[in-house]
């Protein structure tokens, strides 16, 4: 469901930049830095890009609920985003910012969007890297150096139970754990 | 961490008995809500589901399924179903670590070993549940799985301390397992260790330079994916240590051969 509600969201964008571009308006770089972060701010997307987009064709568009939105774009904007790129370069004006369509990658789903100044790409802002579903935190959480006394700190007294490589039966017998135990039996 | 030491020493039960060649225990807060017929007959029923895997599964049991399909005596095709099973979710498990967890010894012997410990354990919850038994702790030689509080209702955790490869008389640090729900990474409710250094028998690593790690911890969610990981980042390294942290949602603690630590946050003071 949560796929879904990202695809949708995506989705929902991109329709919403293909219509700022239909109605023959730029969609400014401050709408891209805040577009498309996770499908729970849909409602800001859908906001933002539509206001954003000066055209008359739009401001109807973000009138409407998230729902709505999704389901409006739906056709233009499941025929992949990549298209907007193209109509863009049909406008022929060289200019405005365009987001790419969204590749599947192992850490997730990778969407960026350039800002094109000129027939020059300008900017490159990532508007999706990872969907929620797939840790978006997994650069955060990589296993690091740590000093000893960094780590969470513990006494035998102070534990429920005792974690630690397979011991043997023999070898229980000298564990922490079997002290644990024997002072719970 | 959330002090248990107003616990004291009488807050808790436990019981033990042995199978898979090591010491399962089983730990529940002492009060009225389990009574010892209870935890008694808890202890009982998690035993049979030891045993049965044991059974089965067991390379030194020469009669075991698993000893005659080593032997070539059975081929997997005519084991039994459950047999089957654990093969398909070990073969699933190699392909997603990469090859670095396997089911086959380097010299093609089928070897479930490090897999079926995990799945015992988590069998062994199940049954707890089934029994009406909502606060636990059971440890397999190591691999613990948790359900509730050991102070029931009060969402406490169990604290669970990691013993320190290089002393093992001491601790090298601890983990809260169950408790509240963190909404954004789940609950970790089991942690598994795996070490080169003890009874590393199911673990190869790759290089012929042995392990890189001598001692890798991994809380999960469920015991079997803790279990699995942990020997798969023992038997693949630092490579397979950074493929488990981004592609699950686990909390790892390694310690290299020269006693450096490697952590992710969850392990952080």
């Amino acid at each position: 469901m949560r796929i879904r509600a990202a695809v949708s969201a995506t989705l929902a964008s991109a329709g919403i930049l293909l219509v700022g571009w239909q109605s023959g308006s730029h969609v400014t770089e401050a709408a891209g830095s805040s577009i498309g972060t996770s499908a729970g701010t849909t409602g800001t997307t859908g906001s933002t890009g539509a206001s954003a987009a000066t055209g008359s064709g739009s401001g109807s568009s973000s009138g409407t609920s998230t729902s709505g939105a999704a389901s409006g774009s739906g056709a233009t904007g499941s025929t992949g985003s990549t298209e907007t790129t193209t109509s863009a370069a049909g406008a022929g004006n060289g200019s405005g910012t365009f987001a790419g369509s969204v590749s599947q990658t192992r850490f997730g789903n990778v969407q960026v969007q350039i800002t094109v100044s000129g027939g020059k790409i300008t900017d490159v802002t990532a508007l999706q890297l990872t969907d929620e579903d797939r840790r978006s935190v997994a650069i955060s959480n990589r296993a690091a150096p740590l000093l000893r006394s960094e780590v969470l700190q513990a006494q035998s007294a102070n534990v429920q139970t005792i974690g630690g490589a397979t011991v043997t039966s023999d070898a229980y017998l000298s564990s922490l754990q079997a002290a644990l135990d024997a002072a719970n039996l | 961490m959330q002090p248990i030491s107003e616990l004291g020493g009488s807050a808790l039960k436990a019981r033990t008995f042995g199978s898979m060649g090591t010491v399962i225990s089983l730990t529940v807060p002492a009060g009225a809500a389990v009574a010892d017929h209870e935890l008694d007959a808890a202890v009982a029923a998690v035993e049979r589901v030891f045993a049965r895997l044991d059974e089965s599964f067991s390379l030194y049991r020469p009669d075991s399924e698993a000893s005659r399909l080593a032997r070539g005596e059975l081929s997997l095709r005519e084991a039994s179903a459950g047999m089957r099973d654990r093969y398909a979710d070990a073969v699933g498990w190699r392909l997603m670590t990469e090859g670095a967890f396997s089911p086959e010894r380097p010299d093609g012997v089928l070897d479930l070993s490090g897999l079926i410990k995990g799945y015992a354990i988590a069998k062994a919850g199940e049954t707890l549940q089934s029994q009406g038994i909502t606060d636990w702790c059971l440890n397999a030689g190591g691999d613990v799985l948790v359900m509730g509080s050991p102070v029931p209702g009060s969402g406490a955790s169990w604290a669970a301390g990691v013993v320190d490869p290089q002393d093992r008389t001491a601790l090298l640090s601890a983990f809260e397992l169950g408790g509240p729900a963190d909404l954004k990474t789940g609950t970790r409710r089991a942690l598994a260790t795996s070490g080169s250094a003890e009874r590393g028998d199911h673990i190869w690593t790759a290089g012929a330079g042995g392990a890189e790690f001598t001692q890798v911890s991994v809380a999960a969610a469920d015991i079997v994916t803790a279990d699995v990981l942990a020997t798969a980042i023992v038997a693949g390294g630092t490579a397979m240590l950074h493929r488990a942290t981004d592609g699950w949602e686990i909390d790892v603690l390694a310690v290299r051969r020269d006693g450096e630590l490697l952590a992710t946050p969850g392990f952080r003071a």
